[in-house]
Formats: structure tokens, sequence, C-alpha cells
């Protein structure tokens, strides 16, 4: 047992123990009463004072029970407590995980709680053992610190020793459905630190970077050890790390790990579904995989996984491997949907896994669609062959003129693409740039696809042409961009090409460099977007190599899918939670509405290339972008966030946790907490002074 | 108990006795458990154990008994003393004694005036009945004797007594053995004693009774106590001065001490009831709040003082 103020509750004694023994020992003032006879009263007292021999004590009863109440408050004082052992050091950091596999619900109870809800339980238990300021010296409490972790970490407590924020902060946290980092995390807590403090002889001071001083901290982190990022993580020198594991090595799961739609090349009303689902149970595992179109099922498909295997030697960090299963769905829709695949047992909901975020998966599924493409040229034969070849609505070869008086017609948009070979369409007075507003294009409504040209080229506008430039060849490219995926352009080699600049601050992306300059970029206004080849094909080698080809599917595929933008060429329209989901609205639109999947709304700011970035998000389920733009009607488009997650859906809690510097075993059970005795000694003195009050009345009272 | 709160002392016979009162007691008569043959004779006959040649009980032997009375022969046979009662033919005369001491000077309604009017009713009884009425009142003075009135005897004779109860004040305390020689000693002839008092005597009530008894008086003892007394009304760390000697107790009052000083009551007045049925002494304990008229037409007529 450990005395917290021993020094206070000593004065207060010296002070009210005599006080309390003086005041019994001064004289009653007694009350004169005439009565007939003192005869029976002094009788009475001897006799009482005869027949009992505790007279003494019982008439000091009020007395003793006085000091005992008075004892009890000062031993309260003294704030005793019993005290566990693991307590050492005095600040500590709470790491608690929230990533998806933290909400598996495998730990003890019924129904079974989340590995969640027992952690933030054990934290609690922390906070409680952690010790109080006392009366006199509030520099010696714990401190404790609060971070959550899932893709990335937030210190959602700072230092400090009021439980009462500490338990607030820690119940605040919530689940999110989200691979796990704790790099970051550990970063964080290391960050807390103050940074050693080297003096020079001349009396100079300097901070040493990556070393720290001060009380070393205890980091205590609340995970269930599936974390993908761990051997990354990195503590401090000094800090101790207690890993509290939470859920239960043997826990096996069932998952959705992979989803993508696919068209048939040839058929695009023919939409097949593809769906990969892992299963870590020990035993044989049938599922019926649902596939839902607009929330309505379209098709069941039943499934079997074969029991994980458990590998000898394997990696120790995942000692299970799962079995994996797929299934794919086919059948004819040309509308565009949001597709969901859910995995059910045959009878109903999969209430028996215990993870329930990657049971579910969703996905946009674009609509059918061929193209009505417009090849502007005087003649080109490699071009106006290679389109040809390709499986599009409409394919419409005009010349110049031609163009120029569907334009003036105003039907310049009847196609989905246009393609300008080695022409640009003359400057529209009409729409001249505008001081400090976003440079225009230079180009009529509509996508377009332009070759050896620059539009616009004039100062203000989105490209400005310089002088032409002699031979090169292609340098770099955006390998992850929809249009030069799979491309090698290694071998182009150009002969002549426009030198562009791009303007500043527009919002034009290069995606391809050549020697001079750049040779591909994407340029948008509110009414055009296109995508500018530097150089005519036909003076370079490029058309005879097989890339020519397939830039031009992907061009024409890009541009024609109107909800395809996405500027920094991901995987459109499918994000993790962790991530932020990022767009491009046409520029203009001042505001975008975001639908989470739960139905709130926040309302975000686009930039002004209309560039849109929400989250990072925490949740799976489908996210709702919807605007109204000045040049455009009302517009929607829908992104699936989905943990398709392997390593985090293995939910088996690990046993160790293997940083960069060391490896730390797991501690599941909880240390031995401090038990604080004040409150029941102030209990005892509250029962004590009722009893006295009690003794009191019944001596007075007849 | 508590000292009586200032309040005007009777002045007249009216004060003491009203007219209901009066009406009650008019038909009643002193009675004596005695033959009554005195030199005046009254109107009734009393049986009272006396000397005289008809023998009428045994009774136990007692301290300060003439032992010419003791009957040899049971003494014989039962190895204990027993005296010879006879019946005795004497004069009823009725002696009123009260007791002036202070202590009377406490109770809510007061034991003095309690006592003033008991004694005047049974004088009035005994005056209006042509007995010799006496009346002595023990208190502070040479002798332990306040005054006393002697010799009355006829319905005009009522205002002389009733003025000489009233003059009676309680005041200061003394010996009752004292008094009882006194009254012993002066007394002249046999007849009724009734004495008021709380017999609450610091010396002890038994010397005093003893002598008062002695002479061969028919007497009765009449305790007076307050509610008070009974039922102590007090609470808190109290110092009790006693109103006669300034004797003083330092208590705490509590459940204990209340409950012991009850016991001690009862068991005084079991004391002084055993002591005076040893000696035929009638007791008649009554608490100061009792109409006067149940006192003579219910305990005094069951006792046979009056019929």
């Amino acid at each position: 047992m450990t005395w917290l103020t021993p020094t206070l509750a000593t004065i207060a004694a010296a002070i009210a123990v005599p006080t309390l023994l003086l005041l019994y020992f001064l004289k009653l003032r007694r009350r004169d009463v005439e009565v007939s006879t003192t005869l029976l009263w002094k009788r009475a007292i001897q006799d009482l004072q005869a027949n009992a021999p505790f007279q003494r004590i019982r008439r000091n009863i009020l007395l003793i029970l006085q000091l005992i109440v008075l004892g009890a408050a000062l031993a309260a004082l003294g704030q005793p407590q019993t005290r566990g052992d693991t307590q050492v050091g005095s600040r500590h950091i709470i790491l608690i995980d929230r990533s998806a596999s933290m909400q598996t619900r495998d730990e003890e109870g019924t129904p079974p709680v989340s590995r969640l809800d027992a952690a933030r339980k054990q934290a609690l238990a922390l906070v409680e053992s952690l010790r109080e300021p006392t009366i006199l010296q509030k520099d010696r409490a714990d401190q404790a610190m609060v971070i959550s972790f899932d893709a990335s970490a937030r210190v959602v407590q700072n230092f400090t020793s009021d439980k009462g924020l500490l338990r607030a902060a820690i119940n605040a946290i919530e689940p999110a459905d989200t691979p796990t980092s704790i790099a970051l995390a550990i970063q964080l807590a290391k960050a807390q630190s103050p940074t050693r403090m080297h003096v020079d002889r001349d009396g100079s001071v300097t901070r040493v970077e990556g070393l720290t001083e001060g009380p070393t901290s205890v980091i205590h982190v609340w995970t269930d050890g599936r974390i993908a990022d761990v051997a990354e993580a990195n503590p401090g020198p000094g800090e101790q790390i207690v890993f509290n594991r939470v859920g239960k090595p043997e826990t096996g799961n069932v998952a959705l790990v992979g989803l993508r739609s696919e068209r048939a090349f040839d058929l695009p009303a023919r939409l097949s579904v593809y769906a990969g689902i892992e299963s870590t149970e020990p035993a044989d595992r049938a599922l019926d995989v649902e596939l839902l179109l607009d929330g309505q099922v379209a098709m069941i498909r039943p499934v079997t996984l074969p029991a994980a295997r458990t590998a000898i030697g394997a990696d120790p960090a995942r000692p299970v491997t799962p079995s994996v299963g797929g299934v794919v769905f086919t059948l004819e829709r040309e509308q565009g949907a949001l597709a969901q695949v859910r995995l059910r047992t045959a009878g109903g909901d999969l209430a028996d896994d215990p993870l329930d975020v990657d049971n579910r998966a969703w996905l946009v599924v674009p609509p059918a669609k061929r193209l009505a493409v417009a090849l502007v040229t005087r003649d080109n034969l490699f071009l106006k062959t290679a389109l040809e070849g390709m499986p599009l609505a409409r394919l419409t070869v005009l010349t110049p003129a031609q163009y120029q008086a569907a334009i003036a017609l105003g039907k310049s948009a009847d196609h989905d693409v246009v393609i300008l070979d080695a022409w640009a369409p003359p400057l529209d007075p009409a729409r001249a740039p505008i001081q400090g507003a976003l440079p225009p294009t230079g180009l009529p409504p509509g996508r377009f696809l332009v070759l050896g040209a620059v539009p616009g080229g004039a100062d203000g506008y989105q490209l400005v042409e310089r002088e032409p430039t002699g031979a090169q060849s292609l340098l770099d490219w955006r390998r992850d961009h929809p249009v030069l995926r799979g491309l090698l352009l290694d071998a182009v080699a150009i002969a002549q090409a426009r030198a562009v600049a791009p303007a500043e601050g527009a919002g034009v992306a290069v995606i391809a460099s050549a020697d001079h300059g750049p040779a591909m970029l994407e340029v948008a206004d509110e009414r055009s977007r296109a995508l500018v080849v530097t150089f005519v094909p036909t003076d370079s080698n490029w058309p005879l190599n097989w890339s020519f080809i397939v830039f031009l599917a992907q061009a024409v595929t890009y541009l024609g899918d109107d909800q395809a933008i996405t500027g920094a060429g991901q995987t459109p329209r499918l994000v993790q939670p962790g991530e932020i989901i990022r767009d491009r609205v046409p520029p203009g639109v001042p505001e975008v509405e975001v639908t989470t999947p739960a139905g709130l709304t926040h309302k975000v700011q686009p930039a002004a290339d209309g560039q849109v970035v929400f989250g990072p998000i925490t949740t799976v389920g489908p996210y709702r972008l919807a605007w109204s733009g000045p040049a455009e009607t009302p517009a929607a488009r829908l992104f699936a966030a989905n943990l398709l997650d392997s390593a985090e859906s293995d939910v088996a809690a690990s046993a160790e946790l293997a940083l960069a510097t060391a490896a730390v075993g797991a501690t599941t059970a909880q240390a031995t907490l401090d038990r604080k005795l004040w409150p029941w000694l102030i209990l005892a003195a509250l029962g004590l002074l009722m009893i006295e009050w009690f003794v009191y009345n019944r001596k007075v009272h007849v | 108990m508590l000292r009586t709160p200032p309040q005007p002392r009777p002045q007249s016979l009216d004060d003491l006795l009203d007219s209901a009162l009066i009406a009650h007691i008019d038909r009643l008569d002193l009675a004596s458990r005695r033959v009554f043959t005195g030199k005046l004779r009254g109107e009734r006959r009393s049986k009272r154990r006396g000397q005289s040649v008809e023998f009428a009980d045994h009774r136990q032997y007692g301290e300060g008994d003439d032992i010419r009375h003791i009957d040899w022969n049971i003494y014989g046979r039962l190895d204990r003393l027993f005296v010879k009662l006879f019946l005795e033919e004497e004069d009823l005369a009725l002696h009123l004694v009260l007791d002036c001491s202070e202590s009377h000077d406490t109770g809510q309604p007061g034991k003095f005036l309690f006592m003033q009017k008991a004694a005047m009713a049974l004088g009035y009884v005994g005056l209006v009945n042509l007995n010799r009425v006496a009346a002595t009142a023990m208190g502070p003075r040479e002798g332990s004797i306040w005054s006393a009135i002697r010799d009355l005897r006829g319905r005009r004779r009522l205002h002389e007594l009733a003025q000489w109860i009233c003059s009676l004040q309680p005041r200061g305390a003394f010996s009752f053995r004292q008094a009882a020689q006194r009254i012993a000693l002066a007394r002249r002839g046999r007849g009724v004693m009734v004495l008021f008092s709380d017999c609450f005597f610091k010396e002890g009530f038994e010397a005093g009774l003893k002598l008062l008894v002695g002479r061969g008086f028919d007497l009765f003892v009449v305790q007076v106590l307050s509610p008070q007394e009974v039922n102590p009304p007090l609470t808190g760390d109290l110092r009790l001065k006693d109103v006669e000697d300034a004797d003083q107790a330092e208590v705490t009052i509590s459940a204990p001490l209340l409950k012991r000083y009850k016991a001690n009551l009862a068991a005084y007045a079991a004391e002084l009831g055993l002591f005076c049925a040893r000696r035929e002494i009638n007791l008649i304990t009554v608490q100061s709040d009792l109409p006067v008229e149940t006192l003579l037409l219910d305990f005094m007529r069951k006792r046979g003082l009056l019929t």
C-alpha cells in the first residue's frame, strides 16, 4: 500500500486530533435545574456507575466514534492505494488500433464483443490505474496521451493527467473500415518526447534530431497485430512498448478480396463481374455470393471454399495460408449500375462470421457504350485505318472545312470524340480569354484528341505555342495514366514537333515529355476537354509501332467515357477506406455535395481547375458526388469504397509485433490495477458518523 | 420536580374548597378501624385495635411495639414474635400533619396546593361530623414544627382551619424525626392521623413514621408526588439543584439514567409501602394532578378512612 500524501495527513492529524480531545476535556456547560430532591438522582447515578463496569468507555463512546471518524478521514487525506507493479514511468502513450480487423467480434461476451470494444475497455482500465495528482503535488500525476491509428494515425488526446479527458478520448474512438498502418502512429508517439539538446562549448544550443531526452514514455499498443507496415515502425531508443493483444489467434474469417467488372470488347452489353474470395477458416465453407444491381438481387452463385491450410515453416506473421476462391457473374446489361456483391450463407446472413465489413463490396459499373467518333483530317490513311478497325458506333471522316461548318451550325458535340489531325479550329472571338479567369482551351465544346496542332496557342490560352523544334525522342511518360497504360514508347522517334508551354495555374497535365518539352498534354475547361499530342504521328515512326493503335483505342475510350475523368489516373472510382476520394469536376462548378454511405452529406469546394478532394474516408460503401455546374445539367458520380484487403481480412491475432527495432510479445492479461482506498475510508467515515448520530440520539432522547 | 411557577396562593376557604367539592364530600364521615369510646361521643362506632380486653387480631411484631402485648404462646409454637391486637375504645380525633418543606413547592400542578386542598377537604369532613380536629405543619422552625392548631370541633371552626392552612408556605428543610417526636409527645388522646408529604426525607422516613405510629394512632400517609417526578421531562447535560438544601447532582440525561431513576422511584415507593404495611400504616401514593374528590371519595373510602 502506498500513501500519496502522508505529510499532509500527518499535519492534519497533528492539528485535528488534539483539538477534538481538547474539546472533549473542556468542562461541559451544564444547565441548572431545580428539583424537589436529588435523592433519587444520586442513587440512579451511583447505580449506573456501579452496574456498568465499562461506564467510562460508555460515557466516551461518542468520543471514540468521533476519533475513528476523524482517523478514517485523515487516512483518506493521505490518499492510500494498493499499487500494481507494472506502472513504470510517468508518461504513457495509448495507441489504439481502429482498423477494419478490430471490428472482429471474437472477444469474450454474449454476443461476442468487438476487439475495439475490448481494447477500449482495457485502455480505460489503464487510465483508471494512473496516478492522480495529489492535493499538494499536482506534478506527481501520471500523464497519458491517446493516439488512434488505422491507415493513418491521429492524436485523439494530447498528454494530460485529466482522466475525464482521457476517458472521453478513448470512448470517442470509432471503428474505421481501413487497413492498418502503425508506423505513423509510432512516429507520432516518438515526436512527443522532446528532442535532445546539445550544448556546445561556446554555449550555443543545438537540437539533435532523432535523439530524444526527458522522461521515457511507455507506449501501450492495443491491436490484433494485423498490421501491414509493422516492420517499418521504429520506436525511439528509450521507449518501452507494451503490446496488448486483443482478439484470438485462431479466429477465421471469410472475405471478399477482389472485385472487378468488365464488358466484352465486341459485345459491350455483356457484363462480367469477378469476385475474389478468401477464407482463413479451419473448415470448408459453403457460401452464397449475391450480386445486387442498384439494390436488387440480380444473381446468386454458390461457392465452397476449402479449409485454410496451416503450413509448416510458413511466415510466422501469417501462419495460415488462406484458401482462395472466386465467382464470375455474367449477365446482359447495357445500362450502368451500382453493383454490390455480398457473401451470405445458404440460409441467410453470415451471422457467424466475426468480421462483417469485408463481406460486402460495391462496384460502379459504367454503361455499355459505343462511341461516335469524328476524324477531322485532310487525308491520313494511318488514322482512318486504325479507327475503322475499332468497334465504334459511328466513324465520320470530315475535312476541316466540313467540321468548321458543323461548328457554325452548333453541331460540334454530335460526336463523342473528335480527332483533329494536324489542324486546330480557329479561335472563337466570343470566347476570348478573360483576365483573371481560368484560361480556355480554345476549342469548341466537346472532347478532342488533337494530333500535331496546338489549340489556343496564343497568350491567355491554356497552351501557348513556341518555335517548332527538331528531331527528338520521348523521354518520359506517365505509365499510370489510363491513356498510356501498358505502352512502351522508347522506340518512338519524332522528326519534328510543336513546342508548347502550358499556362501557369491552368491545371494542364503533362503526361509525356520529349527532349525539348511536353509531348503529350491533357487540357480541360468547362466546355471542352482534350488530349494534345504535339507532333503529327506521320512525322514520327510511331504509326508503325503497335503502341500507336493501343494509344488511339485507349484515348478514344478515355475521352469517350465522360465519367472517367480522374485526373490522377487511378483506377477510376474504386477507393479503399483510408484513402481520399479525388475527382475532377468541370471547372466553374461552385460546390460539390458528397453523400456518404451513412447518408450524411458534406459540401466540398472544388479547386480552380475542378479538383475535388474528400476524405480520407473511413467506411466502406458507395459515395456519391453531385454537383450542378454553369454549363452542365446536374450530374453525379458514384465512388465505391471497399476494403478488399487480403491481409486485413486475415483476422487471426498475431503473437508478436515484429517492429523494426525489436519484436514485442503479446501481453493479453491486464496488469494488476491500482486500487484507491481513500473513497472506502470516506465511506467508512460517513457510516460511522451515522452510527455516532444514532448513539447520540439514543443517549439524549428517551 | 420542577419548581412550581409563581401563582396566587389560596387566601380563604373558598380558594381551597369549591362548592362542587363540598357537595361531593358533604355526606362523608370519618371512620376508624377501632371502637370509639372517647370522652366526647361521636356519631358512630369505630373499629380500632388497641388496648382493650377484646381481642381482635394478631400481627407481626415490629420494633417499637409494646412488648407486653407479645403473644408468647404463638412464640412458643412458631418461634416468631406476634403481638396481640385488642379492640380499643377511645374518642376519635383527626390529626392532619402537613409537610411544609420547600420540596413541596414544586410540580405542575403544585404538590403543596394539592396538599392544602386535600387537608382542607379532610378537615371539613371532620369538622362537620363533630370530630375533634387538630393540624400540625412541619417546617424549619424550633423543633421542626412550623405551626399547629388544635381542638377544633364543629362547622363554625371551618374558617379558622382554612385560615391556618392558607397561612402555610413551603419553606426550607427540617428534620422529620424531630418533628414526628414533637407531634407524638404533644398528642393527647388517640385518633386518626393523616400525614401529607412526598416522603422524600434524606434522613429516612423510618424513624419519623415509627414515632408517629407508636402511640397508637391510626396513621394514614398520603404521599404526594408531582407528575414531573414520575416522568422527568429532562434532556441534556444538567446540574440538578435540590431546592431544600442546595445539594447538587451533575447528570447527563440518557435513556439508561432515566430508566434507573424510574426504577429507583418505584423501589423507594415499594420500600415505603412495605414499611407501612408492616406497621399497619395506610399508605396512599397520589400524583398532584389527581382531583381531590377522587382522593377522598375513592382512595380514602377504600382504605376505610371515610365512609
